[in-house]
């Protein structure tokens, strides 16, 4: 029988949490543009806490303004310090661009946020003029902490990004690309696929460089500190103009639908191109979008990752058994590429709770002829309660799952956000067909570690 | 001398006299203060402040009232080790969303501890308020009781609105507030020794307390509890019938000793066992407190066999740090207290600084270092970036966030905060100190950051 077997948490409580709220997402988003400050209407935590997240994570300065709201600002509201905090950011870092991230704080108060940032333009008119202040955008983004999760945030971002700052002019022939959440090593991979398709882009936005930038101390900005690199400015105003944009991730494609709404550009959401089949649809797009066919040097990296899956699959991976958790997209693009391997997805977890996830993994299982075991709105603990009545071979997500996994024996191959205890995972890519061949090393090499004996591996090949 | 006009980075106007030099005027800055909006501040809220006070207590859960992200970004992120529970490392939250800010979210709270009480049977629960849980009013200490009165399991409600306050040591004190009145005091110990203490704002970090705690028992103290590294909160509950309190973390718990004091009349020392000599003072400050004669023998034993042990273990390290120089800029106690660990090294402390200093810490700063030494408070990230790039230290001691803007300009750095996997106190915690310190100073990686290949 192949379907999805919902299984639902039966508590209130969420105890070790596969998701972190509005915010984080949309601090992502603005980091991914070039001299781009975030700033935080929030208490100092919203922001501090984040960078910590995010440092842990990519190993690089994460630099996040905040407008430090107190307890007067939750009395009289938080107009002062966003109005006082855009002019020191506008003033002292001179952005090329200033995302207000609200939170849950200044959400319930009901700060008139765009209200606040004209006065705020107002008074940075009278102190540095009109040319400088213009030169600046300032978008407002929303995100309630207490609607959905992170993933909704960096949504947010993206729509309000385009929404404020893309302008339809000329034709550019270029593709837009929302990457979703994701590594630094995966926008490069998908930046290399459509150099070799010889396709322009505009990535929305470009964490690439920002996320992991080089140490070089007398080419970094320092006055003031700005990474390397990201889109610029200039892009998003010209992503009303592209061909078209491809959303990697249907969970994440406001942005991609307000283009096609508002200036025609046709949007393609999803898949994630994890696997073989995801990568070949998203390939497909492009040439949908682009007329751009697909070049034989790609032709030969799809190969080599049939070859690996050939080389492996029967011999160590097939019918084994996974547990997939993490961020929706991810995760059913994880769950349909173990499914290509011959491997069988027994449990999906995703922290968000998406109607849509449901009908992935619904695809996945048809393919796969098996029953999916799926959990949505879930939690770290379902996992570890699941486990101990229904073992896999491996575990597939983030490092959040590290003690679990060692609690029940078995393997963790860490994919997705974050990864804090094993290093080169922002580095490396899971999507495209190298993202493949890198994502089916890694699992099998897992495998060879775990079930075979180490005294025959000379006969193993 | 005469106050220097220059100011020591280029920063707002408001907030140059947060900077100065000890030496030159006051030597104290303007400190306590709320941070201006619109800066990448390294500060926290008042709710990180009393988790992390709190979070060490090993058989307790710790229930975050607030939306998902209040506990998502804090779960497990102090590295206090237990050597018994580990219920303290999970991550929980009532996960607020958006009804529950319109109707509320006490149902909901009350709902989620009696399950989790189900689940775990903890020592505690510990209910944090976030903002959200401020703005919308709910009645945390209500709920507590109430699911205290159901559950009989230990319900505490800790009042940390994040927002309360610029500074974070507010949290630290509501963390401590918690414990006061609703912990300490209400057990009362089956039996008690002359020599009872608790070991108050030690934290465990890597598993500092280890270090020293063997000391401490050969010494022939009887611990009552450790406020809180790798405590349970029976063992906290005794804490009022102790002789003494040691306090290691000035910033945090000095408030917590104090009230004790005034309280149950427990008198407190502060001590601190990061480096050698202070291990060596604290270790007969507290033998002198007691003054019993066996006693302050069996201590000057463990001192000379202490130091015997570690006895040139450090030479090497010291040969080469000798006269480097180091940034402190930390959350508030290792401001000072490192300072002394830093010289014994040979090494020169050329700056030091915190987040969330208030004026008795600086005076403590002030007295622990040379004249000359720059002295900062809640400098933020651009401050922070210049003071490396203009006085480039050998190395900066901070904590995560700090740590790649410290290392993108080719600064050493070494972690001493809550996510350092090494244990750096007592005797043979400073041979790690040395070790580690060593490692980031004298990496051959920064001779290759200053490579010039063009022209």
């Amino acid at each position: 029988m192949s379907c999805v077997n919902l299984i639902e948490k039966e508590r209130n409580a969420i105890i070790n949490p596969l998701k972190t709220c509005q915010p984080l997402g949309a601090m992502y988003a603005v980091t991914g543009i070039r001299r781009a400050v975030p700033l935080v209407h929030g208490s100092q935590g919203c922001s501090t806490f984040v960078r910590y997240s995010l440092s842990r994570h990519f190993r690089e300065p994460s630099e996040i303004a905040v407008t430090s709201l107190h307890e007067d600002a939750a009395v009289f509201g938080g107009r002062r310090n966003l109005i006082e905090g855009l002019q020191n950011v506008a003033i002292r870092l001179n952005p090329s661009l200033i995302g207000v991230i609200t939170t849950c704080s200044s959400e319930i108060i009901g700060d008139d946020i765009i209200g606040f940032i004209k006065t705020a333009k107002k008074e940075l008119t009278e102190k540095i003029g009109e040319e400088k202040t213009e030169k600046i955008k300032i978008v407002p983004i929303s995100t309630p902490s207490f609607v959905e999760t992170h993933l909704k945030g960096y949504d947010n971002a993206v729509k309000a990004l385009v929404d404020h700052v893309a302008e339809p002019s000329e034709p550019n022939g270029k593709v837009n690309i929302i990457p979703g959440m994701v590594n630094p090593g995966d926008i490069r991979e998908i930046k290399h696929i459509l150099g070799l398709m010889d396709i322009e882009s505009i990535v929305l936005t470009d964490i690439s460089d920002p996320f992991d930038s080089p140490l070089r101390p007398s080419a970094t900005e320092l006055k003031p500190y700005y990474p390397k690199g990201g889109t610029t400015v200039e892009e998003i105003v010209d992503s009303a103009n592209s061909t078209g944009t491809i959303s990697l991730t249907k969970y994440a494609g406001s942005g991609a639908v307000s283009l096609e709404k508002k200036y025609n550009v046709p949007a393609e959401l999803g898949p994630i191109p994890i696997g073989v089949q995801n990568t070949d649809q998203f390939l497909r797009n492009l040439k949908k979008l682009t007329g751009q066919d697909v070049t034989d040097d790609i032709l030969d990296e799809r190969g080599l990752l049939i070859d690996s899956m050939a080389d492996l699959s029967s011999r160590y991976l097939h019918n084994r058994t996974v547990a997939i958790y993490g961020d929706p997209e991810i995760t059913a693009g994880i769950a349909r590429f173990v499914g290509e391997l011959g491997m069988v997805p027994q449990l999906v977890l995703t922290g968000a709770s998406n109607k849509t996830f449901v009908e992935d993994i619904e695809k996945v299982a048809k393919e796969t002829g098996v029953e999916i075991d799926t959990m949505v709105g879930g939690d770290l603990r379902q996992m570890e309660v699941y486990l101990k009545d229904n073992p896999v071979d491996i575990l597939i997500g983030s490092s959040d799952g590290r003690l679990i996994a060692k609690e029940a024996e078995i393997p963790l191959v860490r994919v997705g956000f974050p990864v804090y205890d094993r290093v080169g995972y922002h580095r490396h890519p899971i999507v495209g067909y190298n993202g493949g061949i890198h994502l089916i090393d890694l699992i099998t090499n897992t495998v060879l570690e775990n079930y075979y004996e180490h005294q025959h591996w000379k006969l193993q090949q | 001398m005469e106050p220097k006009l220059e100011p020591i980075v280029e920063t707002f106007k408001s907030r140059e006299k947060h900077m100065c030099v000890k030496g030159e005027g006051l030597s104290i800055p303007v400190c306590d203060k709320a941070s201006l909006p619109g800066t990448v501040t390294q500060r926290t809220c008042v709710y990180g402040g009393a988790r992390i006070v709190l979070m060490p207590i090993t058989d307790s859960i710790h229930l975050v009232h607030g939306p998902i992200g209040c506990a998502a970004c804090t779960w497990d992120i102090r590295g206090s080790k237990s050597s018994r529970e580990d219920l303290y490392k999970k991550g929980c939250s009532t996960d607020l969303g958006e009804k529950d800010i319109v109707f509320g979210g006490e149902k909901k709270l009350f709902e989620t501890v009696i399950e989790l009480h189900k689940l775990y049977n903890p020592g505690a629960i510990f209910v944090y308020a976030t903002c959200v849980a401020g703005v919308i009013g709910d009645d945390i200490k209500a709920v507590c009781k109430k699911a205290e009165e159901v559950t009989g399991c230990r319900v505490i409600p800790v009042q940390s609105e994040g927002f309360q306050d610029h500074n974070k040591t507010k949290g630290h004190w509501i963390g401590c507030d918690a414990l006061l009145d609703h912990v300490i005091g209400t057990k009362e110990p089956e039996e008690t020794t002359p020599f009872d203490i608790n070991v108050v704002g030690e934290f465990n970090v890597a598993g500092d307390f280890w270090g020293f705690k063997p000391l401490l028992e050969e010494m022939g103290v009887n611990i009552i509890s450790t406020i809180t590294g790798d405590s349970h909160v029976e063992e906290i509950a005794q804490a009022h019938r102790a002789k003494l309190n040691i306090v290691q973390c000035q910033k945090s718990s000095n408030y917590l000793a104090k009230k004790m004091e005034k309280k149950y009349g427990i008198p407190s020392i502060k001590v601190n066992f990061f480096g050698l000599e202070q291990t060596v003072n604290s270790l007969r400050e507290i033998a002198d407190f007691f003054g019993d004669p066996e006693m302050i023998e069996r201590t000057e034993k463990i001192i000379e066999s202490g130091l015997a042990e570690v006895e040139h273990k450090t030479d090497e390290y010291r040969e080469r740090l000798q006269g480097k120089t180091v940034a402190l800029y930390v959350g508030g106690n290792k401001a000072w207290s490192l300072v002394r660990a830093f010289e014994e090294l040979g090494m020169d402390v050329m700056m030091s600084g915190t987040k969330n200093g208030i004026r008795e810490d600086y005076e403590r700063i002030k007295e622990a270092v040379r004249d000359g030494t720059i002295i900062v408070d809640d400098a933020n990230s651009t401050e922070l970036a210049r003071l490396l790039k203009k006085y480039r230290p050998n190395l900066l001691i901070s904590g995560a966030k700090e740590k790649y803007i410290a290392l993108k300009l080719g600064v050493p750095f070494c972690d001493f905060n809550h996510d350092r996997i090494s244990a750096f106190a007592g005797f043979n915690g400073f041979v790690s100190f040395a070790k580690e310190v060593d490692a980031s100073v004298s990496s051959p990686v920064f001779d290759l950051t200053f490579t010039s290949l063009r022209g």
